[in-house]
């Protein structure tokens, strides 16, 4: 833990902020410039792979994706970057990670965030006929609205 | 042989193979799968979005409800999520509590799953035999927690239920018994011609594959990765009960068959050792009804593999953000690129392969589809 704190700290220039809520858990809040290129030497240099998930967040102005990374299977590292709601745009993973490919999809579908780069950013989750630029896990969406949306309301 | 040129097959969301919907639209060359593309989201019931509308107590019971199977893993991880948020600790009789429970249920699920195994094998006389020892594991949980599936006996800062020596007894010895047959259920299937003719070299995932794909629980494990949450990220008291991480290096059907089988003799282990030192005292202490703006990551080793829960309070009795990635999902790519190459009549075995909960992988947004 201690060592790979360390290790997380050589990345300061990049690096927002780290916290470490209990054992085997790394929050780390990055910037989105260079985002793609921290992350792959990062991914590289810590031999992160497997991705547990990815989050999407609704800040309101914001959109925060966390990237939920297992170090050896075992220490928890989420590391968090934020994309404006009015752009929500942010490179893809698949390449470093392929099995990132279902998580990046979910996301997109439900808080609309573009993944450049995607091999298939077509609907994953959400039914035919669901319009274009509804998603649900934003937080203008009421459930009232969304049940009014599926039942055909448009 | 190559037929030149290939036809799209439609597979679901309604089909025989499948016990819950779920769609894959398959391209194949003659007999041979060559690209699979999933849609999933058929049985989505808005869990994510539900979570922010309701209190972190009453969220206990939704995510209760997020799977039919692995109930009690949801809840495991749900608690322990919240239980990071507040920050509570719970008391060492409550964290045996729950962990006998998840050993149990992991019995079961796993005992259900060898079943299907041999069902989708076309050996029902074995399905037969585990769906009655499953029974059984399911009598003792109900006996526990007064239910058979969703067992509701966690709760925030401990569990609603105690074990009585009565009961503890009568669970120990059922273990001995149960552990007998699956040790002769695994000679059944070590030999038997028909299930090693369906399993044996069918469903290939290279360790390389199982790790770039990010597979999770026995999937990865019977690829050879030794890899299981209990042991590389010990919750409850997975740290202090000495266990066996299980893998194989067949990484085809009949591996992930052993691994659970041999799982299941472990589980029997730890439910044993765990009855035998479970500590004495007070089984909750009280959980404040909000909780101040912070964050916390769960991981709990499901029945299917690594389960994971996200969670952000924002000062109120309810959560900002709730997510959850069941194993499901996680074993989703790796499956796709496991049924590349196979035979057509293959692909259920295939399917089963990874223990698959659709209803666990849907969970996400509301599809009211009442017309």
């Amino acid at each position: 833990m201690e060592d790979l704190i360390k290790r997380l700290e050589g990345y300061k220039e990049d690096i927002v902020e780290i916290k470490r809520p209990k054992e085997r858990r790394i929050f780390v809040r990055v910037k989105a410039d260079g985002f793609k290129k921290f992350l792959s030497r990062l991914i590289d240099d810590l031999e992160l792979r497997h991705l547990s998930t990815i989050t999407g967040v609704d800040l309101g102005q914001e959109m925060e994706l966390l990237y939920h990374f297992s170090y050896k299977y075992s220490v928890e590292i989420s590391i968090g970057v934020k994309v404006p709601k009015s752009a929500p745009k942010v490179p893809t993973i698949t390449d470093l990670i392929p099995g990132a490919i279902f998580y990046e999809q979910e996301i997109h579908d439900l808080l609309g965030i573009e993944f450049e780069g995607h091999p298939n950013m077509g609907p994953l989750i959400l039914p035919e006929g669901w319009p274009e630029g509804v998603y649900p896990l934003r937080k203008e969406y009421t459930v009232q609205e969304l049940n009014r949306i599926a039942r055909g309301g448009g | 042989m190559s037929y030149g040129s290939t036809i799209k097959v439609p597979f679901g969301p309604q089909h025989p193979a499948l016990k819950e919907p779920e769609y894959f639209l398959f391209e194949v060359d003659g007999d041979i799968v060559v690209k699979v593309t999933p849609r999933i989201g058929y049985v989505h019931r808005g869990v994510e979005k539900a979570f922010e509308q309701e209190t972190y107590l009453h969220n206990l019971y939704l995510a209760e409800r997020i799977c039919g199977i692995c109930s009690h893993a949801h809840t495991t991880c749900y608690t322990q999520t919240v239980e990071g948020l507040i920050p509570l600790e719970v008391p060492p009789r409550a964290v045996y509590i729950r962990l006998i429970m998840a050993e149990l249920e992991r019995l079961h699920s796993h005992s259900l799953w060898v079943g299907i195994a041999a069902h989708e094998a076309g050996f029902d006389t074995l399905f037969m035999y585990l769906w009655r020892d499953r029974e059984m594991i399911m009598d003792l949980m109900e006996e526990i927690s007064g239910n058979r599936v969703t067992h509701a006996i966690n709760t925030i800062g401990g569990v609603r239920r105690d074990i009585t020596n009565e009961q503890a007894n009568k669970i120990k010895k059922f273990m001995d018994r149960f552990e007998g047959n699956v040790k002769e259920y695994m000679k059944v299937l070590e030999t038997e011609q028909t299930f090693l003719k369906r399993t044996k070299g069918v469903g290939i995932l290279k360790p390389r594959d199982a790790i770039s794909l990010c597979a999770v629980g026995p999937t990865l494990r019977a690829s050879g990765i030794k890899s299981d949450v209990r042991a590389d990220d010990p919750y409850l008291a997975y740290g202090e009960i000495p266990f066996n991480v299980i893998t194989h290096d067949g990484c085809d059907v009949y591996a992930r068959t052993i691994v659970r089988c041999e799982e299941m003799i472990e589980s029997a282990n730890i439910i044993r050792y765990a009855l035998d030192h479970l500590p004495e005292g007070k089984i909750r202490v009280p959980p404040p009804r909000t909780i101040a703006p912070n964050e916390s990551v769960g991981r709990v080793e499901a029945p299917r593999g690594e389960l994971i829960h996200y969670a952000r309070s924002n000062g109120t009795a309810k959560p900002e953000r709730y997510k959850v990635r069941a194993p499901t999902l996680g074993n989703l790519a790796s499956v796709c690129q496991t049924l590349i190459g196979a035979h057509v009549a293959d692909i259920p075995m295939i399917l089963a392969g990874i223990d698959p909960c659709f209803s666990c992988m849907d969970r996400m947004t509301i599809t009211v589809k009442k017309a």
